[in-house]
């Protein structure tokens, strides 16, 4: 099992070297917070916003990068990086809640 | 001390009171939750309409829908746990209170409005998060429903910081 888990992470490992595979990540809202609040990602990676609040929220970029539109409460949404930068982005309805997404 | 200023104090004294008088007990406090969602869900509808800033028209929109969203899942959980909500001192003094800040309010309009209306929801929300704090939480028996109150509590730690964010900008 762990012989097999070693040569799955070694494959893993080639397979991220040599085609950079996408890697899935989450953003959890809670007590009106992202959390993280500073991702770093790679350009193709796949980010996920799940709302663990008890109100709706969204994850809105400035000049409209994404935008999540409503997350429900216990929602989810998936937004895949696209070039490289540096995204600021809060909840459109809260907009005290802010947060990073970096794209290397 | 201006009239609106008073009228939150007596609120926040009367939500403060209910510690140094009697600890409200769960149907007293899932009450006084629903009323403190209603008096400001009330103020968000007029300023909603009635302000000459899209900022705080966006926010009063925003406390309409977030005191919406929290009294229905007060009002769910009360059903489930069968408790009838019981009316007390506090909860008449914030629906007093409550009353009184909108008849100030519509008696002004344009920046005294904004001003007004901002101000006294940055007293208003700190009140509440006190009353949460100091009493709410603290006393409420059933864990269902004093869960529900600390899942609610950031919401009104976002709404007071953005009262304050546009109390900063106002008038400028």
């Amino acid at each position: 099992m762990i012989a097999g888990l070693r040569l799955l992470a070694g494959v893993a490992a080639a397979a991220c070297a040599a085609t950079a595979l996408a890697a899935s990540h989450t953003v959890t809202i809670e007590g009106f917070a992202f959390k993280p609040q500073t991702l770093e990602v790679k350009a193709g990676d796949t980010i996920e916003w799940v709302n663990r609040d008890i109100l709706p929220h969204t994850a809105t970029a400035s000049a409209n990068a994404f935008d999540s539109k409503t997350i429900r409460p216990g929602g989810t949404w998936t937004w895949t990086a696209g070039a490289p930068g540096q995204y600021a982005y809060e909840c459109a309805l809260h907009p005290n809640m802010k947060g990073v997404v970096q794209v290397k | 001390m201006t009239k609106l200023s008073f009228a939150v104090a007596v609120a926040a004294f009367a939500l403060a009171g209910a510690v140094h008088a009697q600890a409200p007990n769960d149907a007293q406090i899932a009450h006084i939750v629903v009323t403190a969602n209603q008096v400001d869900i009330d103020a968000g509808k007029l300023a909603s309409t009635k302000s000459t800033s899209k900022e705080v028209q966006a926010f009063g929109k925003q406390m309409v829908a977030d005191h919406t969203g929290v009294n229905q899942q007060a009002t769910a959980l009360v059903t489930k746990l069968k408790v009838t909500p019981q009316d007390n001192p506090t909860s008449q003094s914030l629906a007093s209170g409550g009353k009184e800040n909108l008849a100030k309010l519509n008696s002004l309009s344009g920046a005294a409005f904004d001003k007004a209306y901002v101000d006294h929801e940055v007293e208003y929300h700190q009140a509440v998060l006190d009353a949460l704090d100091k009493t709410l939480i603290p006393n409420a028996k059933n864990e269902e429903l004093k869960a529900l109150m600390v899942k609610v509590r950031p919401a009104f730690v976002s709404h007071l910081d953005h009262a304050k964010h546009l109390q900063s900008t106002l008038g400028k």
